[in-house]
Parts: C-alpha cells; structure tokens; sequence
C-alpha cells in the first residue's frame, strides 16, 4: 500500500445507463454559450446574399456599379465569379448562379462593413430577367417537353433508384389481399434554432479556415473545394457550437462557398448569416415524394409482397434529398418479413426548393406508407394489427432480402411492451366500436413500427471514425476526435464512456471535435451513427490507454499483471477494490521516471458493415434496430383538430448509455416527427415559398408535447459499444403513420398527403359522412 | 429604408398629439405587430418613433356609470388578470386568455391590436358584440379634440381603419352589458399558444323570459375586416330557447352564416374550412350561450 493513501475500497459500479449531464448544457442554458452565429473576428465583413425572388428566369442582364460604388463595400460578386466552379452530387450547383432554377437561386452577393451597408448595396444591384415557364410538380417535370431545369438533364431526370426481389407476378398472383395507395409526403424544413451561418478567411498562402455548422467536417472540404477550385487539403474546417442541424447541415449549401468568394476577394474574414426568413427559403427541406405503394398478404395475414414506386422531387439542384431511396428502399425491404420486393424511385428536376438530408433520412416518408398499409392490410383480414404485425415480425439472425443482417432483433419485444404498456388491443376495439356512435370528440389509438440502421451506414468507403486520446499528469482525459457535436449529445456520450474506462469524474474528461486539423477523420453525424461510432473508438482508445496505466502500474507496484482495476481516480485491485495509488499520482511518476512514460493513444474504429454497393444489396450498416410507438388521441371531428394525448414508445437501444441523453433524443424526434405529422407544411406555390416564418409555419410547441411513456429495450448488440445501438432516428420515423392508424381508429379516415392538420382532417371527415350519406 | 431620427416618449396626452399633428408619426406601443411588421418590410417606419407607453391616464380600465372604458395602452395581460371585467365582460377575458402568448400578452396593448385593424385580431370580435366605440383624439386649433366611432365603422380593409393619420385612439368605451347578456368568444387553431386564428366568432345575448334578444355576432378571419354577422343576428333575435326548436333555430342561425361570412383562400386555409369553422363555431358558442 502507498503511503498517505487512506481510502476505503472502492466497489465496481457503472455510469452505463446512468444519467449524466450534457457538458454543454449549463452554458447553453444559461447563455454562455458562444455559438457561431455570435462570432466576431477582427476586419470581418458581412456578406448577404442577392436571391433570384422568382422559380425559373433567365438573367439577361445585371449591373452592380452603383452597390460597388457604395462607401462600405469591399465586394460584389455575381454568376461569373463563380463560373465553372460546379459542386454538389452531381455537379449541377454553383456558388452564384447565371440562370434562376428556384426561388432562392443566388444571383449576387456583397461584403460590406456592416449589415446595414450590404442590405443596401443589394437593393442598388439592378437585374432584368425575362421569366421562363416552370415546372413545380415531379410529374410535370417528367412531361415529355417540359421545360428543363438543367439543359444537361434530359427529361428533368435526376438520380434513379431499383431494387428488386422474388417474382412479384406470383407474388400478386399468391396474395389474397392486396392494398393500393399512393402517399403524398409533404416538403418541410429543418428550423434549426441558429440559421444558416458560415464565417470564412483566407490566409496569404491561399489556405482557407471556413467556421461552419456542418455535421460532416471531413467529407465537408471534399466537397466545398471545387465550388472554391482548392484543393480540400488546403481547407481547414472549424466548428464552433451550432444551433440545431438535423440533417441540414450534411452538405455544402450556397452560402459557404460565398463567404469564402468574399473573403477571398476581400483579404478579409467574411460572415454570412440567414435570417429566419431567408433560412425558411434558402435551407435544404425534407425530401418531397409521390410513393405509390402496393402491399400484399394471404387470407391468414402473412405478408406476400411490397412494391413501391416513388417519385421524388428534386427540387432544383441535387443535395442529399434525392439519395433517400437509398434507405427508402431498404425499409420497403426490411421492415417485417417482406419475401418479395419492387422498389423503384425516380427524383425528377422542378422549380422547388430542394432537398437535403433530414432526420429520418427517407424512411420518415416510406415509414407513413409502410406502417399504415400494415394496418390496413390487418384491416383487411380482420386481424387485430397486434397480432399481424407480430406474425410478420423478424426475429434474431434473419437476413432482409437487401442482405440487413439483423443479428439482435427485438422488434416481437417492442411490439409487446407497447402494447402491454397502452393496453392497446382493448382500446382499439372499443374505440373502433364507438367511431360511428354519436359524439363531436373521437378517441383513436395507432400502432407503428419501423426499422433503421442503426450501427451507421456504409455509404461512403469507410464509416468509421479516428481517436487520439491522453491523460495528463493531472488524470485529465482529452479525447480528440472526429465526432462532431452539433447538439446531439455525444459529448456527454464520449464523457461517460472516458469515465467508465479509466475511473475519472465525467468533468475531468475534454473533447475536442472542432477542428479538422486536429481532431482525425470521422465520415460525420448521419445515420444514427455517432454513439455506435464514437462511442465504440472512445472506448478502444480508452482501453488502450488503461491497458498502459495498468501495466505501468504493476510494473511499479509489484502488482501482479491483469488484477489491476481504475476506479475512483485510484488504482484499485480488481478483486477487493483496495486503492494502490492515486491516478494522477502513477502518471506522474510514470511521466518523470528514468525511461519516460507519456499517455496518448490512437484509435481507428471500421465498423464490421459492408459498403453499399451500386446494386444495394449488403449488410451495409454494423446493427439495425426497431422502435414501436403507439399513439392515443382525441380528434374534435368538426375542426378537425387532432390532440395526442399519449405517446407509448417501445425501443430497441441495444444498451441505454446516457439515460437522459437517450431520453432527449427521443423526445426531440417525436416533437420532429408531431410536427411532420400534425402541422409544418412548407407551402410552395409555383416554386414560390409562401409561409417563410413561424407565424405561419408551425413547430410543435412545448405545451402540445404529449406525455411519453419510454421503453427502452435493451437487446445488447454484440458490435455495439456496451452493446447500444444507434437511437436518434427512430422515434422522427414512427411517430407521423402512429398518429394516422389512430386517425383511423377514431374515424375511419385515412391521410395519405400528410400533413395531418386541421383542415386536412375536417375535410376528409366531412367528404366522408358526405359519402356516407 | 426611412431611418428614424426623432424619438418621443411623451407623458401628457397633448404633447403626444402634437407631435402627431403633422400626420407623420409612428405610432409603438407594445409593438409586438410592428416590430415584425417593419421586419418583413410589410410597413415602413416615418421618421419620428413616437412612443405612447408612458402617457398618463392611457391606460387602467375604469367603470364609469354605465360605461366601461378600457385605455388604449392597457395591455391584453391585464385585461386577462382584471376582476372587474371577469365579472361583467368575461367574453373579453376569454378572448385574452387566446391572445398570442405570455410574452406577447404582456406587450401587446388593446389599442394596437385595434388599430392594426387584421382580420384576425383577437381582440375585435368580443369588442363588436359588445358594441364598443373607440375614442379617438387629436390636436386641432390649440385643443386637444375627440370623436367617438362605434367599432364596428372603423375598420376599412387590413390594417385599414378610418383613424386619421393625426389621430391617436385613446380608449375603448363600451355599455356595461345588461345582467342578463351572455357572452362568448371562439377561435380556431390546435396550438395552445401563438396561434393566427384561421377564423374567430363571438356571440353575445340577452336572456330573458326563455328567448334571445339583443342578439350580437361578430367573426374574424371571414372578411376583409372583422364583422357584425347582421344575417345571423337578425336569423336568432328573439328566438326560444326551448328544446323542441333549438336545433331549428341552430340551422337558420348556421345556413345565415353563409350571408354574412365571405372568406377567401390564403396560406393559413381554405375559403372551405373558414366557412365550414365559421359554421362549426356558431353552433357552439350558441351551445354554449344557451348553456348547453
């Protein structure tokens, strides 16, 4: 025993599963925080953007002499500053644009002293336009002769899509009852609490630091270099606390690109920041479809096929949101034991908006098709859907016919607990009972499921991530790594896993994820990945560094190898718990002995999943999970108005890490998802955006959250770290099709254009007793 | 865009309208519509910003024999939290308790939400039926000068009023309602705060001997400018409250609605579902008047 260490033994526990803090939530909450759109650099200048006002023109002529000539103005930029520099995925975007695709098309931008001054300066840039006739719908986009978007893009065609599966002639041919719907999935956007924002400086070597909000730091210099023509390696990316991204922020946008023209331009730091009403226009939306979708099963209620054809629009230019099919496809696929499969999807050029990646990254829109056709279909054959979607569930070591391997399901146990926990089955059949008795208010419960990947997603040649870890002579834990936090949670993620590991207090734990040339490669925050990601590098560093102490440890407490334990900032015998040494004591004694000792570490994680392929069909994601939600609601059947009164929530986590940073994630999705369901609704007419602002777009808001009753199961993923899986997707998927089945329940109407406001509601409630009479 | 150059706060009501008289102030209160509005650019600032907050004796809510003024900086909180109202105009502490938010509530005063004349201003409807004038004044000839327009002759078209651009309004006046009025006040919208009422109605009656009388409707959100429903009015003045014509009498009152309601299509919903609401809401607050 070391002297003056007078310490009792120290028990094993665990933070797994705990409830531990965001690190970041005392500053945020209080204000502290300094997030990037509060950031002032010296010499900065502000940029603000000329956008086009109108869905499709030509630009025939534009003059900026008078905006140059304002005192203030470093800068005017237009379309031929940009000329060339094309990026996005499929090239068909620029900077600054020479003809007007959509509505927030940017024509000019101006670096000026202040704000005030480039407002100004906009006003005084004169263009003429001769407006060209659009198209604002995918199927008349797919018109023959209709106008092009992009001259290169015959027929408005953008990205296509296919997967096919068994026979689906005999499929049909074998199937007692088939149900036929086409789904109108609506445009929304993100509405994150900080605007679109992006600073951007050059130094004299031409090198470029951009402080951005994005998601994907790494893939982000990628892709913003040839907007730049720079070389990526020649962008240092910085990320300074966002305000909210969700999806949004997993491309490069317009506005980045343009701050760094700016700066470039000046030889001064550059900002552009939206204001809400600009962000409402100018920021990517969820992904707007046309899915048809067709779902067959026998007279016993087994499910004999699933086709879908989807038409997706494209919006103007070609982000993220019309690669969705790639995960549309594999819920068309995978959710429930699907034999034989017909996917198809089709993104068509418009005069849109145009979509980005957003929670839920298309299964939030096959998801509202997928999981009430499944009630329907239970309809059909007079099941109680309970009891068909359990005769359809997968189970542990099945394969999907996309190749998912789902090593531990627990979708049955979802199922299960929810509806034991609603009381679900009784509640249905007495309200089904009660829909066609007299009475303004209608009680309705829904059930939904879905399957996600949830162990990431193997799109990008690697999914993985790299760590650096060291412990200073203090026992002060920095973590280096590439995991971004853009409010998530993984922070407090990465600090319960350090101090699990190495027996510190979660606040002796920095992480440092906000510089690209520092923190190493991570493919970024998508695909409900983070946890799984991180969190399994975090702790292979994390263990290698423990293996060290330990080993210094024995070495010099005569200890015998492997029964050495950290726990409580000591050294402790595994066995008894009995403190050999303070922590910060061996490594400074490990630091200044004869042959030095420092604690640093790498780490790379590869997650053990598959790329996805061109054809789709792999094990493209480490694990995949399920989540049950089910809803009860009160439908005023006048107004229309739905309240949801209770949300039941099933989940397979694999293993809860940060209680209440699951808790969160869970409710933020189902307040994304109500939202979805219930009442944002971007509403564009001929490209034109007409409620750009909360007044008219409406959020969820705190007093319309519903009570959530969380189950959280755990069915301890062998890839997993601790054995979670990835959670932050599922509960935006589930919550809109729960809401629906329960519409149904209360009323018999069924919403296929979601969505399910007031007025949509009232409407098809009324044509229905109109119908009925 | 027009820089303000010239701020006034005033304490006295003359002074106030003085600074008026050239017909080229600003008017700000709580400014919760024309902080937003200016915003957008859907209203321009003038040049003077003149604040009315602070003017002494523009606010407070008074009984006067049988007159109730209420000031016109008095805040829509305070008509919510006021005893006095709860007792004798409730319908307007209904409405109040539907404005906006706490925030906005605390801010917004009944004269903006009056002279920012939307057809959806909350306020309106429950003032109409309590067949409220506004009071307003001006500086003329080395005096300050008042007039009394009923509510309902003062709105024009959105965010319209015949209020003279020298002119302040000062206070609402309304009657005291009889003993026996009944009051009620509707609006739409699922979200418990912050909602843009996609169409309101209030109803107020007397009632005595087993009929309605004295009968008042009034409707937001279905017309240019909020509105006395005279055909609806006219189809329930003197009607029986007795259970064997009730439902009779809720289907002439709710057919009428088609007179007088003449909504359009904009982003917030259709010209269907404004009158279908419109249609929905008569039944009810009738309901509720009769005290279903």
């Amino acid at each position: 025993m070391e002297k003056n260490v007078t310490v009792s033994p120290i028990a094993k526990s665990t933070l797994i599963g705990q409830r531990v803090k965001k690190p970041d939530a005392p500053d945020k909450a209080t204000g502290k925080t300094r997030y990037i759109n509060d950031m002032v650099l010296p010499q900065m200048l502000i940029g603000k953007v000329l956008f086009a006002g109108r869905p499709h023109a030509r630009i025939v002529r534009i003059d900026t002499s008078a905006a140059e000539k304002l005192p203030g103005v470093y800068a005017v930029l237009t379309g031929k500053d940009a000329a060339g520099l094309k990026f996005g995925f499929v090239r068909d975007n620029v900077a600054l644009k020479d003809k007007v695709r959509c509505e927030h098309d940017e024509i000019a931008a101006v670096a000026a002293e202040t704000e005030e001054i480039a407002s100004r300066a906009l006003e005084l840039i004169k263009v003429e336009y001769e407006d060209l006739p659009g198209v604002f719908t995918p199927e008349a986009g797919a018109l023959v002769g209709a106008p092009l978007v992009h001259d290169n893009f015959p027929g408005n065609k953008s990205l296509h899509f296919e997967f096919k599966h068994g026979d689906l002639a005999a499929a049909e041919a074998a199937s007692d009852c088939v149900v036929d719907s086409v789904f109108r999935p609506h445009h929304v956007t993100h509405c994150c609490m900080g605007t679109s924002c992006a600073i951007a400086d050059f130094d004299h070597n031409g090198k470029l630091t951009i402080w951005t909000q994005t998601q994907y730091p790494y893939n982000y210099k990628m892709d913003l270099a040839p907007a730049l023509g720079l070389n990526p390696g020649d962008i240092r990316v910085m990320q300074p606390p966002v305000g909210g991204a969700f999806g949004s922020k997993l491309d490069v946008y317009p506005y980045e690109p343009i701050a760094a023209l700016l700066a470039r331009k000046t030889g001064r730091p550059v900002k552009v920041i939206y204001s809400r009403e600009e962000e409402f226009k100018a920021a990517p939306t969820r992904q707007a479809a046309i899915i048809h979708m067709r779902t067959g099963c026998t007279r016993d209620g087994v499910l004999t096929f699933r086709s879908a054809d989807v038409l997706l629009d494209n919006g103007a230019y070609t982000s993220w949101g019309p690669t969705i099919p790639v995960i549309m496809m594999r819920t068309t696929s995978g959710h429930y034991r699907v034999p034989v499969v017909d996917f198809k999807a089709q993104a068509i050029y418009t005069n849109n908006p145009y979509a980005g990646s957003f929670r839920g990254y298309g299964n939030v829109q096959t998801t509202y098709a997928t999981a009430q056709q499944m009630d329907m279909l239970a309809d059909m054959v007079d099941l109680d859907p309970l009891e068909f979607h359990l005769k359809n569930a997968q189970i542990s070591g099945e394969v999907t016919p996309q190749k998912s391997f789902l090593r531990e399901c627990a979708l049955v146990e979802c199922l299960e607990t929810a509806a034991a926990a609603s009381d679900y089955s009784r509640k249905r059949k007495a309200y089904a009972a009660a829909r066609d008795k007299p009475g303004r208010y209608k009680k309705g419960i829904g059930l939904a499921s879905s399957i996600h990947n949830a162990g990431g997603a193997k799109i990008h040649k690697s999914d993985g991530i790299g760590t650096i870890l060291k412990v200073d002579d203090y026992a002060r834990v920095t973590v280096i790594t590439g995991a971004s936090e853009i409010g998530q949670g993984i922070d407090a993620v990465i600090t319960l896993i350090v101090a699990e590991e190495l027996g510190v207090p979660v606040e002796h734990v920095t992480i440092v994820n906000n510089d690209s040339d520092i923190a190493p490669w991570d493919v970024g925050v998508h695909a409900s990945r983070t946890t799984f990601i991180a969190g399994n590098g975090t702790r292979r560093a994390a263990q290698k560094a423990k293996a060290q102490i330990l080993s210094a440890a024995a070495k010099m407490l005569n200890e015998p190898a492997g029964t050495l334990e950290l726990r409580g900032g000591f050294v402790v015998r595994d066995t008894c718990g009995t403190p050999l040494i303070e922590l910060d004591r061996l490594l400074r004694r490990m630091h200044f002995q004869n042959v030095p000792e420092l604690v640093m570490v790498t780490d790379y994680y590869e997650p053990n999943s598959e790329p996805e392929g061109a054809k789709h069909i792999s094990d493209h994601s480490a694990a995949y999970s399920h989540a049950v939600h089910i809803a009860e609601i009160t439908v005023d059947t006048l107004t229309g108005e739905i309240k949801v009164d209770k949300v039941t929530v099933a989940q397979d986590v694999g293993r809860v890490i940060n209680r209440m940073g699951l808790e969160g994630q869970i409710e933020g999705g189902i307040a994304i998802g109500l939202g979805y369901a219930l009442s944002e609704n971007m509403r564009i007419e001929k490209g034109m955006l007409r409620n750009p602002c909360f007044r008219d777009y409406k959020l969820i808001t705190a007093p319309e959250m519903p009570p959530l009753d969380m189950h959280f199961i755990e069915s301890n993923c062998a890839e997993g770290p601790y054995g979670a899986k990835g959670i932050s997707e599922l509960p935006t998927i589930v919550i809109a099709p729960a809401i629906a089945n329960a519409l149904y329940n209360a009323t018999g109407v069924r919403i296929f254009n979601p969505p399910m406001s007031p007025e949509t509601v009232a409407r098809a409630i009324f044509e229905a007793r109109q119908a009925g009479k | 865009m027009q820089e303000i150059t010239t701020y006034l706060a005033p304490r006295r009501l003359d002074e106030a309208l003085q600074a008026m008289a050239d017909g080229a102030a600003t008017v700000l209160c709580g400014g919760t519509d024309l902080a937003p509005q200016t915003e957008s650019g859907a209203r321009q600032y003038t040049a003077k910003l003149l604040n009315i907050r602070r003017i002494e004796g523009l606010g407070g809510i008074e009984t006067k024999g049988d007159k109730v003024r209420i000031g016109a900086v008095t805040t829509i909180s305070e008509i919510r939290c006021n005893p006095m109202l709860a007792e004798i105009a409730p319908v307007l502490v209904e409405a109040a308790e539907h404005f906006a938010s706490e925030q906005i509530r605390n801010a917004a005063s009944v004269g903006g939400n009056l002279c920012n004349a939307s057809p959806a201003g909350d306020m309106i409807p429950p003032l109409l039926i309590l067949d409220a004038s506004v009071e307003l004044a001006c500086w003329r000839e080395g005096a300050v000068q008042t007039r009394l327009i009923p509510l309902e002759g003062f709105f024009v078209s959105p965010g319209k009023t015949v209020k003279r651009p020298e002119e302040l309004l000062t206070a609402v006046v309304f009657d005291r309602p009889a003993a026996d009025f009944v009051g009620k006040f509707r609006k739409s919208g699922p979200r418990p705060a912050l909602e843009i009422s996609t169409v309101s109605v209030a109803l107020g009656a007397c009632i005595a001997d087993g009929r309605l009388s004295n009968v008042r409707v009034a409707m937001g959100s279905v017309a240019p400018t909020p509105l006395r429903a005279r055909h609806v009015e006219a189809a329930l003045e003197g009607k029986p409250l007795d259970a064997a014509t009730w439902a009779a009498t809720i289907a002439v009152a709710v057919a009428a609605t088609a007179e007088d309601a003449k909504p359009i299509d904009d982003v917030r919903a259709s010209a269907w579902y404004r009158g279908h609401l419109v249609r929905v809401f008569v039944e009810e607050v009738l309901n509720e008047v009769r005290g279903n």
